[in-house]
């Protein structure tokens, strides 16, 4: 028995000395010089090679939701067939602790490339990434201009396409001021992760109240501008509350998503208020209201396009969705493929590249359905291979053309 | 002759059951290696992973391993590993010292530990009572934490700050140089004797001098140091927090210390090194699920049957044979 | 008188251990018929298979002429074997009706409720025929002492009017009232042609009792002895197949015991376990304390050693005050508890570890680091000279005979020197050569200079071992008796009821 037992302890310490004498080396050989700043057509002409399969590891905190399952869908479904790339999926990430184990995942399982949907701490994923030599690219999101500045020139980052800040309080303002511009005064509204400092929801929210301060003539918490609603979120710890704005009033407001029965309670006391015409929700809206409206009330949302809201569009409970859809992270799949293969696209400065991207915005069924059919379609999907190859070692101004048309009538033309 | 073989037989199948946590370990591992060479994956990389994913639960379940062996439990431990780590980033954030983070870090996880145990101990209750109420206190305190800190939904250290701290080599120091102190304290001293016996039989301990309260303010103690070490290994891996930070920590602790072969009710057949073999043999079974590229769903499934085999396995010592006395 | 029970060629191992070996066994109607053996000469095994605990390896069984192989107890009881064990067999949770029916509550359900006045009722009338109506049905039967609880267990199988009844070494942890009652279920039986195996470690009581004896050693029929043939001498000769060496107990008169008093108890009180009892324990002296099982004995164990506190009174060790059980270890006080496997041992311990968790301030580097080598010397000692039969001392003391765990509850105390030890019904449950080796053993701790409270509810025990004897009643002492050979059994009875 002492035998085993010695051979057992052998054997255990040799694989530790084993696998720290291995920790030493290098996990990525990477040879090369730094990214060129100019295109290069060869590469254009050529195409994506698909000779060898490339790994390419993606971070979602999110993998339940709508959004999250179309994004995968698209990836999984018609990318992964298109390309001989294979995308390896994290599970839900809590924190960003949970992020760092993820990227050390993709790592060890040989991923080239990272695609984050997760933004816990998105500077250290960079770190992360730059110092194993993997690149990484931000999907449907954007750095802080601090962070890109800081950013910007690092060999692995290849750069970031979503809706920026400015993108988010527009998509708020607009969505209010479509209600507000047929005559609607009183709004309910569901601030998302407002009070867990998300700044894609604040700035939504932001946005929806400059347009009511606008419309009534009024201040919330004082302000009545972009730069000063920001502020003034800030400054109330990002609680917010009802108050009466000029003409308009903001008659209910719930944030964050605890999921009790206290806070779908409230919920519904929003939504039964006699008083409340329209529903306003930064996200989510369809899972906080659709099951309370009442009859004639109206509901805007800023989600996604799936097979539910386009039923609660056509049945009239949702009356406006601005929604991401599913192949917008088809050219950041393109720039990190192309990154890899070689032919990273940067700008003039040859720094990585922060490029803005919209919603589709649908306010009656019939254009609901119109989206929702193409950005569903696993053959047809709104960015296609064929488009998507135009986009392989392209110029940076061919690049950010390509992606800032992203209106469904922009990306009809580009098809054709 | 046929007796001795038989009982060089039972000695056999009950030394094997001891070391059926070894070989489920060291099984694996050879599992992952195959794995690792057909799939052609990152191996020197990959070990550096497993030590990265594995050693804040090693130290962790290591300490709880006391509280386990008194047929306690404690489920705030989660939770006690994120507020040390909130106190103990923002203890570096005022100094600047990284040794004022890890005192602050293990000092807190000290402090909570014992503020269940002592609370338990003055009301008379079972110690997993008050765990299960610190579980919500620190929770809240968590959150009361972030929100004073006054940055956002996150309390951050500079990275550069933790960079230096961040590899494998300190990692490994920390958690030998603590299982280290947990084997002795465990085997070679009064205190674990005491621990393992108070486990086994409560009433014989008190008839034989052990003061049962004593032992569990001391285990709790020993499991704080373990926490709070967790707490600083976790700044360094991931130097943003927030409320989730360490989550499934807790979840985490109770499972590596079962799936190391560590008696569910603790007593005198308990194992120190249950905790480090249970949490190496979970994160190479993870790592071996995500190189299959399982579907998390059947990746839990399967985790779930071997755990279940494994507790099985652990549990099949010779309880079906009664010998009338 | 028909042939009720008939075992042929029954074996069984455990492991490595045989526990029955062609074991053959016959008992008819309207007889008594005793099984007596050492611990592990399956006594209780071939039993406990006829009852239905376990089954055999190989061999057959017959009842009433007919094959017979039941599935369970349960099974057994329902079909006309009923056995009662010595091991508690109640169920604390539940009430005394609710055990006495346990398993059977379909009897009792109307649609989707139990008609528990009906199975109360039932209950108590199972009782009262067996005269225990003191015990109310309804009561949880934790609430009861253990007497009481295995008073339910005998009124369980009862209640089933069983043919065939085994009495597994039940009487040794009742009083006489307790023994009573099965004496006269017993009597009762044989009465009805019904049939009684009865086990026992008393020699006079199974011999008092039963109409042909048979001894068992190590799994085998060594020989059956008809009512004519009793000779105590011949079977304990057959019992342990060597013949017994000197005395049993102490055969020595002389008053030469200690008069240093090394623990005096000054009116303790204690609700109605103590009531006002003063007493003084000497340096090399064993005294005695016996009673009935209730009297208050074994609680004034527990107080003595700080394990129970005395809500008035006071007593002291070396002239200082005990307030738990470290400070009377500290004292040199050592206590070994009538309910071995809850209060003595750790089962799922080994060996090693009960004995050294008592001691590891004697062997300790500065009272903290426990060095292997000085343990293993420390163990060792105490398994060497308590003959503990093991495997190793690793080994776990659930795996130990009755008598061997009982040496290592010893060890617990003999090893870390204790100089008063309080020994509550040390022999209980332990074969005769055990025994005796504990008597020696507390004779010469004894001559040591030890002291030793023996509390024990054998009379026999404590007349033969005892320098002084008191007698306890109600919480009190009734009367002393010094030690004398005139002293008989009957004097202390008298003093105890």
């Amino acid at each position: 028995m002492k035998t085993v037992k010695k051979f057992l302890a052998v054997l255990l310490a040799a694989v530790t000395v084993f696998s720290l004498s291995a920790c030493g080396s290098d996990p990525n050989q990477t040879t090369g010089t730094a990214p060129a700043a100019s295109a290069s057509s060869e590469a254009e002409k050529s195409g994506p090679d698909d000779s060898k399969n490339v790994k390419i590891g993606v971070l979602v905190s999110d993998v339940t939701s709508a959004e999250a399952l179309a994004f995968r869908a698209y990836y999984e479904e018609y990318i992964q067939k298109q390309y001989n790339v294979t995308f390896m999926y994290s599970d839900e990430l809590a924190d960003a602790a949970a992020e760092a184990s993820a990227i050390d995942n993709f790592i060890a399982n040989n991923c080239k490339a990272i695609i984050s949907f997760a933004s816990a701490d998105r500077p250290a994923q960079i770190e992360q990434c730059e110092a194993n030599g993997v690149y990484y690219a931000v999907a449907t999101g954007t750095l802080t201009d601090e962070q890109y500045e800081k950013f910007k020139s690092y060999k692995y980052y290849v750069g970031a396409i979503g809706p920026d800040l400015m993108t988010e309080y527009m998509a708020g303002y607009n969505m209010a001021k479509s209600f507000l511009d047929q005559g609607y005064k009183y709004f309910g509204m569901f601030g998302g992760a407002t009070p867990y400092y998300t700044e894609m929801h604040i700035y939504r929210a932001a946005g929806m109240l400059v347009a009511m301060c606008e419309a009534g003539k009024g201040t919330y918490l004082g302000a009545s501008d972009f730069g000063g609603m920001i502020g003034a979120i800030y400054g109330a710890g990002c609680q917010l509350a009802p108050a009466v704005i000029g003409d308009v009033e903001l008659v209910g407001y719930v944030g964050g998503y605890d999921f009790d029965d206290a806070w779908f309670g409230k919920l519904a006391a929003v939504a039964n208020d006699p008083k409340v015409e329209v529903l306003l929700a930064v996200g989510s809206g369809q899972t906080a209201f659709a099951g309370f409206k009442r009859e004639g009330q109206k509901l805007g949302d800023i989600d996604c396009y799936t097979k539910d809201s386009v039923a609660l569009m056509e049945s009239g409970t949702l009356n406006y969705l601005a929604g991401k859809f599913s192949a917008s992270i088809g050219p950041i799949f393109m720039a990190t493929l192309s990154a890899v293969q070689g032919h990273p696209i940067r700008n003039a400065e040859g720094n990585a590249f922060a490029i803005g991207q919209g919603y589709w915005v649908a306010d009656n069924a019939e254009t609901a359905k119109e989206y929702f059919a193409v950005d569903s379609s696993k053959t047809e999907p709104a960015y296609t291979r064929a488009m998507l190859d135009t986009l392989y070692g392209a110029s940076y101004q061919d690049f950010e053309n390509f992606v800032k048309a992203y209106s469904f009538d922009e990306i009809k033309n580009l098809a054709k | 002759m046929e007796n001795e073989k038989i009982i060089r037989k039972e000695q056999t199948r009950e030394r094997l059951l001891r070391l059926a946590p070894v070989m489920g370990l060291i099984l694996l591992f050879a599992v992952f290696m195959a794995i690792a060479v057909i799939r052609d994956i990152n191996i020197p990389y990959s070990f550096k992973n497993i030590i990265n994913q594995s050693v804040i639960v090693v130290v962790g379940a290591t300490g709880a391993v006391f509280i386990y062996t008194l047929g306690s439990f404690d489920i705030s431990l989660g939770a006690s590993l994120c507020v040390s780590a909130l106190l103990g980033a923002m203890a570096y954030n005022r100094s600047g010292s990284l040794l004022v983070m890890l005192l602050t870090c293990v000092g807190v996880a000290v402090l909570i530990s014992l503020i269940s145990s002592v609370l338990a101990s003055v009301f008379n209750l079972p110690v997993f009572v008050t765990t299960i109420a610190m579980l919500s206190l620190l929770n809240a305190l968590a959150l009361v934490l972030i929100g004073a800190n006054g940055t956002g939904d996150v309390i951050q250290v500079p990275a550069a700050a933790v960079r230096g701290i961040n590899n494998v080599w300190v990692k490994l120091a920390v958690m030998l140089i603590y299982l280290g102190f947990c084997v002795f304290m465990f085997n070679y001293t009064k205190l674990g004797r005491h621990e393992k016996f108070q486990g086994g039989n409560p009433v014989c301990a008190k008839l034989t001098g052990l003061n049962g309260k004593r032992l569990a303010i001391a285990a709790f103690a020993i499991a704080g140091i373990g926490v709070g070490l967790g707490a600083f290994l976790t700044i360094t891996y991931a130097p943003t927090l927030s409320r989730n930070t360490a989550s499934s920590v807790g979840m985490d602790i109770i499972i590596s210390i079962v799936f190391g072969g560590m008696p569910v009710s603790g007593g005198a057949r308990s194992r120190i090194w249950s905790a480090a073999i249970g949490a190496v043999s979970m994160t190479l079974l993870n790592q071996i699920m995500l190189t299959l590229s399982l579907d998390s769903g059947i990746g839990q499934m399967v985790k779930a049957l071997i755990f279940i085999l494994v507790v099985f396995i652990s549990m099949s010592n010779n309880k079906g044979n009664i010998l009338p006395r | 008188m028909i042939q009720t029970v008939e075992i042929r060629n029954m074996s069984k191992r455990f492991g490595p251990t045989i526990a029955l070996a062609d074991v053959s066994i016959t008992a008819l109607g309207g007889e008594v018929l005793g099984l007596i053996g050492e611990n592990g000469s399956g006594k209780s095994t071939v039993t406990s298979i006829y009852a239905g605990m376990q089954h055999a390896d190989s061999g057959e069984m017959f009842f009433m002429g007919k094959p017979w192989s039941p599935t369970s107890m349960t099974d057994a009881l329902r079909r006309g074997v009923g056995m009662i064990v010595q091991e508690n067999g109640t169920v604390p949770g539940i009430t005394v009706a609710e055990n006495i029916f346990l398993g059977e509550t379909q009897e009792f359900t109307r649609g989707l409720f139990v008609d528990r006045k009906k199975m109360t009722a039932q209950a108590q009338k199972a009782l009262d025929d067996i005269g225990a109506g003191h015990i109310s049905a309804s009561v949880p039967a934790g609430m009861l002492d253990f007497q009481d609880r295995k008073l339910v267990e005998i009124a369980k199988v009862m209640a089933k009017a069983p043919s065939v009844l085994v009495v597994d070494e039940t009487t040794t942890a009742l009083s006489q009232k307790g023994r009573d009652i099965i004496y006269e279920i017993m009597a009762r039986m044989k009465a009805e042609g019904k049939t009684v195996i009865f086990i026992s470690h008393d020699l006079d009581e199974i011999m008092e009792q039963c109409d042909r004896l048979t001894v068992l050693r190590d799994g085998k029929i060594i020989r059956t002895f008809s009512a004519e043939e009793y000779d105590p001498d011949a079977i304990r000769t057959s019992m342990i197949g060597r013949e017994i060496q000197g005395s049993y107990y102490r055969s020595d008169y002389e008053k030469d015991a200690g008069t240093e008093t090394v623990l005096k108890a000054d009116d303790l009180c204690l609700s109605d376990q103590l009531v006002h009892l003063s007493m003084e324990l000497h340096a090399g002296e064993i005294l005695g304390i016996g009673g009935l099982s209730h009297c208050g004995m074994h609680t004034l164990g527990k107080v003595l050693f700080g394990a129970e506190h005395a809500e008035s009174g006071s007593f002291t060790v070396h002239g200082k005050t005990i307030r738990n059980e470290a400070e009377a270890m500290k004292e040199g006080l050592g206590y070994v508890a009538k309910d071995r496997d809850s209060e003595s041992l750790c089962t799922e311990a080994s060996i090693r570890d009960n004995i050294s968790v008592a001691g590891l301030d004697k062997f300790a580097v500065k009272d903290v680091l426990i060095l292997p080598g000085r343990e293993k010397k420390y163990v060792g000692e105490q398994v060497a000279a308590l003959q503990i039969k093991c495997s190793s001392a690793d080994q776990y003391v659930s795996a130990l005979s009755g008598g061997n765990k009982q040496k290592v509850a010893f060890g617990k105390w003999t090893g870390r020197g204790s100089d008063i030890l309080i020994l509550d019904c040390p022999t209980r449950g332990v074969d005769i050569g055990v025994k005796q080796a504990m008597y020696r053993l507390m004779y010469r701790m004894r001559q040591e200079g030890k002291s030793i409270l023996l509390i024990s509810e054998e009379l026999a025990e404590l007349i033969g071992m005892s320098d002084r004897l008191l007698v306890m009643k109600d919480g009190s002492i009734s009367k002393e008796f010094l030690r004398s050979p005139e002293l008989s059994e009957a004097d202390v009875i008298r003093c105890m009821i």
